[in-house]
């Protein structure tokens, strides 16, 4: 090959596509400069103000990158609606849960300056796993995400269960990086091409190679997206780690995971959807039956929604099984309400806990509307969100997911949903007896809210009815993504 | 359908109205909070009043005061509001009932905590009731559906008797766990349009356009009548309303009754026969039968009952089961007498309820027997209750001798057997009202215990009057009810069903 081709055949990379990317990671080594030079004192006011300055930016820069769209760096990034919508709220999500933070960790005595640029990192990671198909691509950015997890899970100073959590996440995130990449590797002996887009539309007639790697790569975003039977490491790192961190993990984490998987939904083609179907719906049945019977039986709070969380992913992945417009319309809508309703929830156990003698049981929320009415009022909204009372966002997505469901004929997997809603009624219900119909068991009071904090909540509880009334907001992102992601 | 558009958007107004109410009484101090309940209410009535007024009787089976708005483009979900003359009598029972209740617990000894949470949750109720008998939306018509139960579940669970967690507990799961098959049915039923028409819809007037094979459609109309079952409720998914009803604070009780059981019949009229007339005339004798079966069963529970507000309770479940064997027996008759009944239980369950708080509050027990002999010294009282009785037993001029009445005419059509059982059904429930007048007033006189007691007077009296003359005016003028909602039943009847008449397979 000439040299001439080889200079021909460089292109430009077109930056503007990238340039939320590009602010958080200016943003991430930013905050990772001055945590070294900085003193301890000034530590704790710069490096959340920079944080929060920085993601307001690159929340300002989707709107010029929204405009770029298309594929670069050589079609390892694509930027399409599907990931604009992820990472807007992505970039939300984080910007509330900072606001959380600062106070959670002065309260434990475990401020790390750390926390701020890892979260930076982990945030991009997130970012780059929502836009790319390319799978060397996929396998950076799920790394860069997973270490952030791991890291930030430990960040518990002298708490043993954080670090039990953090290093159960290590291992069993670990082997699903293998079993992901090892997938990848079949799926280019299949096709001879690292882009999902390539492999997936190649045309051959031996196909095992193809549902080798396929199956390899589900099995390794299951374990991280918390699907039963892989979902052991969820609970206790969910619990150990700290309460913003979880809300990050089953908020951002559990978009950024889900991703991927999302994008090979319209690429499966008619020869194997049969397969595809049964294969994630018997796994998505599962998950909400087995997620909702243990919290049911849960006392800690925060393990009650991780375990809700294992079966939101059921929920979602139920939406999954079916390859179709409406299939891929549910699975978007709810994974970003979830990440609301996730995050919000975790984010009121995160102030909870700030109360003097609080052990996170769920007794203790009894009468909690007589202490903290507004903040009852809050968690009220979420548990009916997250058990699917309308007009909330869980309800929306229900729907959707029935209405997936539905279209499909997959009536076993439907019915399966309503059998876990119904045993799901009785631990979200039972929050909201406690904290409305009982008496209050002790006082409840949380030292010290900040502004930022309670506009924070504010604004994730508003957007928990607000996005079902007014759907349209996201609705709009979300159809022309699929619009996208099914013109090929 | 033909809509009809009207300048002024009184649906919505009347869906607001009470919702403004109820977050102001949130709101403002809690010394407040009954003025405004009572002038909330009042005003929602007489808007309702207005409606009826200006609701042009000649045109009753179009749907007038149309507005539409829409809400998701891509899924064609709009919120559709409008009133047919199914709907406005229903609407009127929501006003009414929900006036009466408030009046009533301005007074109630029972409500002395919480109270501005108290007439909040009711005025809400209110709200979102007349949301469910206006929506011609069916996703919407969901959302107003489950977000009734949710001021229920407060009212039950903070106000109620001694039982309360467990009987809201109870409640909330049997009901939402059973629409949430409704739900599947409706989205069901909107992927049909889609796949039949090429878009998605959840208006009521699209989708009486679906056709289905016949399997498909009795498998929908089963996920439909689950979740009305449960709500209605028919034997053997009654099991939640003893306990929600006797455990509920009387206006709870009241609303419970009079309206939200009313949600389930009224959807089994308007959705379940509407959009699958293939698969109700299939299942039609099942249909019938199960009706029965909560008749008699019903009346047998409600005799051996010596609480008197489960007694009310079970009697209700009796009479939800009149309203559905005449509902599926599908002729005219049947169908009128479904309609007037269910406007006729709802008032005379709601008076049969406050009777109940009213022992209570005289009392503070529900055991039948502790009053005997009380005729003496509650006089007007006794009048009350005698005549709400005797109107809920089916005595000619009260208010369900035209559903009783009409229900075993229409039962007569397809054969003299049927009319026999269902006769069978309507002398248990004279048997067991007679009984409880028995028990209540008459007896053996314990005057030591009842010379204290003051007859009924003020509010109660009041929200009692609101009650006792809609159940003259339906049994001595059945025209003027009947004329609202003929136009709409005999549309379903031909146009729908295509029949004039059924006759028993």
């Amino acid at each position: 090959m000439e040299i001439r081709d080889i200079i021909g055949e460089i292109q430009i990379p077109n930056v503007l596509a990238f340039l939320p990317e590009i602010v958080v990671l200016v943003v991430a080594f930013l905050l990772f400069t001055l945590d070294l030079i900085l003193s301890p004192q000034r530590k704790r006011s710069f490096l959340p103000t920079i944080s929060a300055l920085g993601y307001t930016l690159a929340l300002l820069s989707f709107f010029i990158s929204s405009k770029q769209r298309g594929d670069t760096f050589y079609g390892t990034f694509t930027n399409d609606p599907l990931g604009t919508l992820i990472k807007i709220f992505e970039v939300v999500i984080t910007l509330t849960i900072l606001a959380f933070a600062q106070r959670y960790f002065t309260h434990r005595r475990s401020f790390y300056g750390e926390f701020y640029y890892i979260l930076a990192f982990t945030l991009l990671g997130a970012m780059i796993l929502a836009s790319s198909y390319n799978l060397i691509i996929v396998y950076v950015s799920l790394e860069l995400v997973s270490v952030g997890f791991y890291i930030l899970t430990a960040l518990m100073r002298g708490s043993f269960i954080s670090k039990e959590g953090a290093f159960k996440y290590l291992i069993l995130g670990g082997l699903s990086i293998a079993l992901a990449s090892y997938g990848a590797v079949f799926m280019y002996i299949y096709a001879g091409s690292i882009d999902l887009r390539e492999i997936l539309t190649y045309r051959s007639e031996d196909v095992h190679y193809l549902i080798l790697g396929l199956i390899l790569f589900l099995i390794g975003f299951a374990i991280k997206i918390g699907a039963v039977p892989f979902h052991f490491w969820l609970p206790d790192a969910y619990q150990g780690a700290p309460t913003p961190v979880t809300a990050l993990m089953a908020s951002v984490g559990k978009i950024a995971f889900f991703i991927p998987v999302v994008r090979i939904m319209p690429l499966i083609e008619e020869r194997f959807s049969f397969a595809w179907m049964i294969t994630v719906g018997v796994i998505a049945a599962i998950t909400m039956i087995y997620g909702n019977l243990v919290a049911l039986v849960q006392k800690d709070i925060k393990r009650l929604l991780a375990y809700s969380s294992i079966a939101h992913s059921g929920y979602m992945l139920a939406a999954v099984a079916v390859t179709e417009a409406i299939g891929l319309k549910a699975v978007v809508y709810f994974l970003v309400v979830y990440a609301i309703m996730g995050a919000g929830s975790f984010l009121v156990v995160a102030m909870l806990e700030r109360a003097e003698n609080w052990n996170n049981t769920t007794y203790e929320f009894a009468g909690l509307r007589f202490n903290l009415p507004y903040i009852a009022l809050a968690f009220m909204v979420y548990m009916f969100a997250l058990l699917g009372v309308p007009p909330t966002v869980g309800f929306v997505g229900k729907a959707l997911v029935f209405m997936a469901l539905s279209f499909d004929r997959l009536w076993w997997l439907a019915f399966i949903m309503i059998l876990s809603t119904a045993i799901s009624t009785g631990y979200y219900v039972r929050l909201v007896v406690l904290m409305f119909m009982k008496d209050r068991e002790k006082e409840v009071r949380i030292p010290g809210g900040s502004l930022f904090e309670v506009v924070s909540l504010a604004f994730l509880t508003i957007m928990t009815i607000g996005l079902a009334v007014v759907p349209g907001v996201v609705w709009v992102l979300i159809e022309s993504s699929t619009e996208t992601l099914f013109a090929r | 359908m033909e809509t009809h558009q009207f300048p002024l958007p009184l649906v919505s107004l009347s869906i607001l109205l009470p919702a403004v109410f109820g977050v102001g009484v949130l709101v403002l101090p809690e010394r407040y909070s009954k003025a405004i309940s009572v002038v909330g209410s009042g005003l929602t009535f007489i808007l309702s009043l207005v409606v009826i007024y200006l609701f042009d009787l000649s045109k009753a089976s179009h749907v007038q005061f149309y507005e539409e708005y829409v809400v998701l483009e891509d899924l064609g979900v709009k919120v559709s509001l409008g009133l047919d003359g199914l709907s406005l009598i229903m609407y009127l029972l929501t006003t009414l009932v929900s006036l009466v209740a408030i009046l009533w617990s301005v007074r109630d000894h029972q409500i002395n905590f919480r109270i501005r949470e108290y007439f909040a949750a009711f005025l809400l109720s209110e709200s979102f009731l007349v949301g469910v008998f206006t929506s011609f939306d069916l996703i919407v018509f969901y959302v107003f559906y489950e977000l009734v139960l949710i001021p229920m579940l407060f009212a039950i669970g903070i106000w109620g008797y001694k039982l309360k967690l467990y009987s809201a507990y109870k409640f909330f799961i049997y009901i939402f766990v059973s629409s949430l098959f409704l739900l599947l049915g409706i989205v069901s039923v909107a992927v049909q349009h889609y796949v039949q028409f090429g878009k998605f819809s959840f208006s009521y007037f699209d989708l009486v356009n679906n056709t289905y094979p016949i399997g498909f459609e009795v498998f929908l109309f089963l996920l439909f009548f689950i979740a009305f079952a449960v709500k209605t409720p028919l034997v053997p998914f009654h099991t939640w309303l003893p306990d929600a009803h006797g455990e509920a604070p009387t206006a709870g009780s009241v609303v419970l009754a009079a309206i939200l059981l009313k949600m389930g019949t009224y959807a089994l009229l308007r959705f379940n026969i509407g959009l699958f007339p293939e698969a109700t005339l299939t299942l039609m004798p099942f249909l019938v039968a199960v009706g029965i079966i909560t008749i008699i069963y019903a009346s047998w529970m409600t005799i051996v009952q010596n609480n008197v507000k489960r007694f009310v309770a079970y009697s209700s479940v009796s009479h939800m089961g009149f309203i559905v064997t005449a509902m599926f027996l599908i002729n005219m008759e049947g169908m009128r007498a479904s309609v007037i009944e269910m406007f006729a239980h709802g008032l005379t369950s709601a008076g049969l309820f406050m009777i109940a708080g009213f022992i209570y509050n005289r009392l503070h027990t529900f055991n039948m027997e502790s009053l005997r002999g009380s005729v003496k010294f509650m006089p007007l009282f006794a009048v009350i209750t005698a005549l709400t009785a005797f109107a809920a037993m089916g005595l000619p001029g009260g208010s369900s001798f035209w559903g009783k009445f009409l229900t075993i005419l229409s039962a007569r059509e397809h054969s003299y057997t049927l009319a026999l059982i269902v006769l069978v059904g309507a002398f248990f429930s004279a048997a067991y009202i007679v009984y409880m007048l028995k028990t209540l007033f008459l007896d053996v006189r314990e005057e030591s215990v009842l010379i204290h007691f003051r007859d009924i007077r003020g509010y109660k009296l009041v929200s009692f009057l609101f009650l006792v003359v809609p159940i003259l005016l339906v049994g001595f003028f059945p025209h003027l009810f009947f004329n609202m909602f003929e136009g709409s039943v005999s549309l379903i009847l031909k146009e729908i069903l295509g029949l004039e008449r059924v006759v028993w397979k």
